[in-house]
């Protein structure tokens, strides 16, 4: 799982207000090399929440992103080569995401997320 | 004027259509993209007869014949025989028959610098499929080739991980563009299962996210013979693609996006679970229930009806599509009840195509295409949900339509309304 992905989910158990971000526990942490396309870097960034971005990527070893992102750093080819890295080139293979209010444990394995809720927590 | 010819993947179905493309370059564009188009001729003639088609030739612009009938460009003729097989003595008969046309060019076989086109439709018969070509010959120079290299490039047979509802490849890319997948786009598969659909996504550059409830297919795969892993990741690395940015196991009835995420992705493409081949699941509430241990717990699943799943699709794609972003998938429908008026529809979403492709005498799917025009309004959403009332549709008794005896009262069919209680196959892993 890629920090992209790890952006756009929350925790969904029933009843849980602040789901988002998930706390990231890694075990296992590959970096794999992706296609650098500034266009949907810039297409994506307004999409993004950037804080929890910044975060994720400190949990896994790649820390460093600024705060706060300018029109200008959107041009800027050094920029973006830290944010492509950050957003597509973190995998998280091993590990578990965790709910920041619940404390549930989301596991990861081989790559893949397991987000499926429990019958009691529908 | 070029004469377009498409070829359908359940034979030839209209397949000749005619269209303007004034620019070359448009056409060859076009037909580079194009999956089902076999190629862009620029038509010399046609007729039904040998003496129709010589007298159509002959009297085509000698202006626009000049130019590539001369000694210093190589050629060939290749004749293609449609709705039958042209054997090898048909071919030369052909070929021989084609030399009232003053080629100067010398031929090559392979690489010329020019191909021309001897169309041959015959379609006698179409194995009771609906509609054929009618018995024509066209002639032409060839502008463009469709670009179908990419089906044995990326054939299912020689995949390393796939699985019985993996996607066709053909109708995988098919469905990328209708969702006008490009480079730099952002791609959601909620139904990724062996993942057929992101690969043709990946082929064309989009960043892809695929999730399903399985979790054995999307994330385990199988060993195969010499004891390597074949999985979701490995038909990637295999094909040289951009891994996925991720594949999540997760229900698309409870989607787990944060509430705030709007707008993100390009194209939603999907083939739905139906119940044909493979049923829908979706999770269950259960709120007394005691879980012990959460590290090894099996979640159960329950039923996932066609009208929910398909409510539950177009709601997510309009939420999390780009206002122009595209949402494909494969809608089921048995030929005795499907109604138009059942395609699902949302208020941000349009339809833009909605396309038949016959699968037996009694059951075809049809491949919808809708897009984005409003942004999303979770209010108007469920407004728009709760006037609907039930999702449930006629086609959800789908699998007893296509398995069950049909039952006739007074010679008129009987549909029933809910699909029969067969006890289900249930593997050991359940």
């Amino acid at each position: 799982m890629k920090l992209l992905t790890h952006n756009m989910l929350s925790c969904h158990i029933k009843g849980v207000q602040n789901g988002f971000p998930f706390k990231i526990e890694p075990v296992k942490v590959e970096q794999i090399d992706a296609d650098y396309d500034p266009d949907f870097l810039r297409h994506i960034y307004p999409r993004l929440e950037w804080k929890a971005l910044c975060e994720a990527a400190a949990t896994m070893g790649a820390p460093g992103l600024p705060e706060e992102v300018t029109e200008e750093m959107l041009q800027d080819d050094d920029f973006l080569r830290s944010f492509h890295h950050a957003l597509l080139e973190l995998v998280l293979e091993e590990g578990s995401l965790v709910c920041p209010e619940t404390g549930r444990q989301f596991p990861v394995h081989k790559g893949v997320p397991n987000l499926l809720l429990n019958e009691d927590e529908n | 004027m070029v004469k377009v010819v498409v070829q359908n993947n359940c034979g030839i179905q209209r397949s000749l259509a005619i269209a303007a493309a004034q620019v070359e370059g448009i056409a060859h564009q076009v037909a580079e993209r194009s999956i089902l188009l076999k190629g862009f001729l620029e038509l010399w003639g046609e007729g039904e007869t040998w003496e129709e088609l010589e007298a159509s030739i002959n009297a085509f612009s000698e202006e626009v014949k000049q130019p590539w009938l001369q000694p210093s460009l190589s050629m060939k003729v290749v004749i293609d025989g449609w709705g039958r097989i042209i054997n090898k003595q048909e071919q030369s008969e052909y070929h021989e028959r084609l030399e009232f046309i003053p080629f100067q060019n010398p031929v090559k076989l392979t690489d010329p610098d020019i191909v021309f086109r001897l169309i041959i439709a015959n379609c006698y018969s179409n194995h009771g499929m609906p509609d054929t070509v009618p018995k024509r010959m066209y002639f032409g120079r060839e502008v463009g080739v469709g670009n179908r290299r990419v089906i044995s490039q990326y054939a299912l047979p020689k995949r390393v991980y796939l699985g019985p509802t993996s996607m066709d490849t053909e109708m995988a890319f098919v469905m990328c563009n209708q969702a006008k997948v490009r480079k730099g786009n952002f791609v959601f598969d909620p139904f990724a299962g062996t993942g057929s659909i992101l690969v043709a996504a990946a082929h064309f550059g989009a960043v892809t996210l695929g999730a399903d409830i399985d979790i054995r297919v999307l994330r385990d795969g199988k060993k195969d013979t010499s004891g390597r892993v074949a999985d979701n990741w490995a038909n990637f690395k295999t094909y040289g693609l951009q891994r996925p940015a991720g594949l999540i196991r997760a229900d698309a009835h409870r989607p787990p996006f944060r509430e705030t995420l709007h707008e993100i992705l390009d194209a939603v493409v999907c083939d739905p679970p139906y119940g044909v081949r493979a049923g829908g699941r979706k999770s269950q509430s259960k709120p007394d229930l005691q879980v012990r241990n959460r590290a090894t717990h099996i979640t159960s699943t329950a039923p996932y009806s066609m009208g929910e799943c398909l409510r539950d699709l177009l709601d997510i794609s309009a939420r999390l599509l780009r206002v122009g972003g595209r949402l494909v998938y494969f809608l089921p429908a048995a030929l005795e009840v499907y109604k138009e008026e059942e395609v699902p529809r949302h208020p941000a979403l349009r339809l833009i195509a909605n396309s038949e492709q016959v699968l037996t005498t009694r059951y075809s799917r049809r491949l919808i295409t809708m897009e984005k025009v409003l942004s999303y309004d979770r209010e108007v959403a469920a407004a728009f949900h709760e006037e609907q009332g039930d999702p449930r549709m006629a086609i959800d008794s789908v699998p007893s339509i296509v398995y069950e005896p049909r039952q006739y009262v007074d010679g008129k069919l009987v549909v029933s309304e809910k699909p029969a209680n067969r006890p289900k196959y249930r593997s050991k892993l359940c």
